[in-house]
């Protein structure tokens, strides 16, 4: 007997849901695939913007831990272009980059210089930030205890950094990403976290805990092109209009060439 | 093996291909395992504090589980409550929440600046969010549902009749509960208990988004393991043989005699 009409309608409407999203979505044509650190989220969002513009090609951005980023390529996913926090990271994947010689109809696209790997694509610095809605604070509260501080863990490029420049810290929670430290901040539920430059600068909910000027030990980024597809894109990001926006960004690009 | 005339072959293939689904994952784990450094591994105190706070954590949240569990199931079994299905849908959501989600609904919920967690804060000076008993709230959030589904589907297949004649001879309400309901509860609580306890112990997004993640405190040992698969892959695994370990040692011996065999 028909007992659940209710539940085998729904079904049917979650099933009928499903069949009309998957008739409107556009076919697949994102030709070029850019895993990317979790931190240059956004700013890549507007670089991918600028190069489909240009040079029509799709992009689809995959974004997370650099170094869960890096285990993925490794295992054989199809990543064109890799942009991580972690320039080590690009050693791991050296069979990939070998993979991917120079093709003579892309050295002639970018007038005779194709990098596959830009070592210093940008530098982002580390910041001690409060949430807005928070008291400002003073140095001398990064080591009080009774203070409620995150930062990112070691092991993350952001946390790596964080243990190079400050040391040991009476941290209370090691999140595993920048951005975990800035919902943290934002939610009002730290007092201190060491965040990004361009998360203070992008989120409203973060303040500077008190001025700081730009120091390192910081991160820098790293881009490769792990396939022949993804070659111009890596020669894009060091145009000038990329260099724009990652300052736009807040990041401090590297040196022209 | 013996093969009782009820068991159709295909029936026994297709159990068969789902034991193999099941545990060849575990087997693969084994096989990637660094069993020669596997002893200094596990004598880390970083594993050995993640193993600490794993148990302290998921025991003091089985016993929250089977305080708050067990009523709860009597009552959704037993008593005619208004909206009662939509009472026990919400109890089960944590179950389908992914579990990130439910703690960042913990933290707008108990967090410092959450519904309640602020005036548990004004009031009473307790913030849950970096505490060990923090972690333990994420841990009860997420296995308290497996209980009660458990507790509460025994209580609706034994039916109330013994409760009824108790009571007709004159048995009061909560001697019936006590007398009568509870001892034939027993097993259907210990598969609740330690299905809930498994699920406390190998808890991670709940955790990690409420309670955070700190050594010694709310680091357990899904966190560990998530920590440390950043920098160290092969005590990630090690840690994951102490995860697995602990829990076939508990689940092991009480399956059969908690789990009713017919």
């Amino acid at each position: 007997m028909w007992t659940h009409p209710p539940a085998g309608a729904t079904l049917l409407a979650v099933l009928a849901w499903l069949g009309a999203a998957g008739c409107t979505e556009a076919p697949g044509d994102a030709a070029l695939t850019v895993f990317v650190a979790s931190s240059l989220t956004d700013v890549t969002a507007d670089l991918a913007d600028e190069w489909t513009l240009t040079s029509g090609v799709g992009v689809e951005l995959v974004a997370g831990g650099s170094n869960h980023l890096a285990a993925q390529v490794r295992d054989g996913a199809p990543a064109d272009v890799f942009l991580t926090a972690d320039a080590e990271l690009l050693d791991d994947l050296q069979h990939r980059l070998l993979a991917n010689p120079v093709t003579d109809q892309m050295t002639d696209r970018v007038a005779g210089r194709v990098p596959t790997v830009i070592h210093n694509l940008a530098i982002n610095h580390l910041v001690v930030a409060r949430p807005t809605a928070g008291p400002e604070r003073r140095p001398a509260d990064l080591r009080d205890p009774s203070v409620v501080l995150v930062a990112c863990a070691t092991g993350v490029p952001c946390g790596d950094a964080a243990a190079a420049r400050f040391g040991d810290l009476p941290v209370d929670s090691f999140e595993p990403s920048a951005r975990a430290v800035v919902a943290r901040l934002a939610l009002d539920e730290a007092d201190l976290g060491i965040v990004y430059a361009t998360d203070v600068a992008a989120h409203t909910g973060l303040a500077p805990a008190w001025p700081q000027e730009p120091t390192c030990p910081c991160v820098t980024y790293a881009a490769a092109s792990l396939s022949p597809s993804g070659n111009p894109f890596v020669a894009f990001l060091t145009s000038d209009r990329a260099r724009q926006i990652l300052t736009e960004h807040g990041f401090v690009a590297g040196p022209p060439r | 093996m013996t093969r009782p005339p009820n068991a159709p072959r295909s029936v026994l293939v297709v159990a068969a291909l789902a034991v193999a689904f099941l545990t060849l994952p575990v087997l693969a784990l084994l096989q990637r395992a660094p069993w020669s450094g596997l002893v200094d591994l596990l004598r880390r105190r970083e594993v050995v504090e993640a193993l600490g706070v794993s148990l302290l954590v998921s025991l003091t949240a089985a016993g929250i589980v089977l305080v708050l569990g067990t009523p709860l199931a009597w009552v959704l079994a037993r008593v005619d409550v208004p909206f009662r299905r939509l009472v026990r849908a919400l109890v089960v959501l944590p179950m389908v929440l992914p579990p990130v989600v439910g703690g960042t609904a913990l933290l707008f919920a108990l967090g410092r600046r959450g519904l309640v967690g602020q005036w548990l804060e004004r009031w009473f000076d307790v913030t849950l969010p970096f505490t060990t008993a923090g972690a333990v709230v994420a841990a009860t959030f997420v296995a308290l549902p497996f209980y009660v589904v458990t507790v509460e589907g025994a209580l609706r297949t034994t039916g109330d009749h013994l409760e009824q004649l108790a009571s007709t001879l004159g048995a009061s309400p909560l001697t019936v509960l006590r007398r009568v309901t509870l001892p034939r509860l027993v097993p259907a609580m210990g598969a609740g208990l330690a299905l809930a306890w498994a699920r406390a112990l190998g808890e991670f997004g709940a955790t990690i988004t409420f309670a955070g993640n700190l050594p010694g405190r709310t680091r357990t040992l899904p966190l560990a393991t998530f920590q440390a698969l950043e920098s160290d892959p092969e005590a990630a695994i090690a840690l994951s043989l102490v995860l697995l370990a602990v829990s076939l040692a508990v689940l092991l011996p009480t399956r059969d005699r908690w789990l009713p065999t017919r």
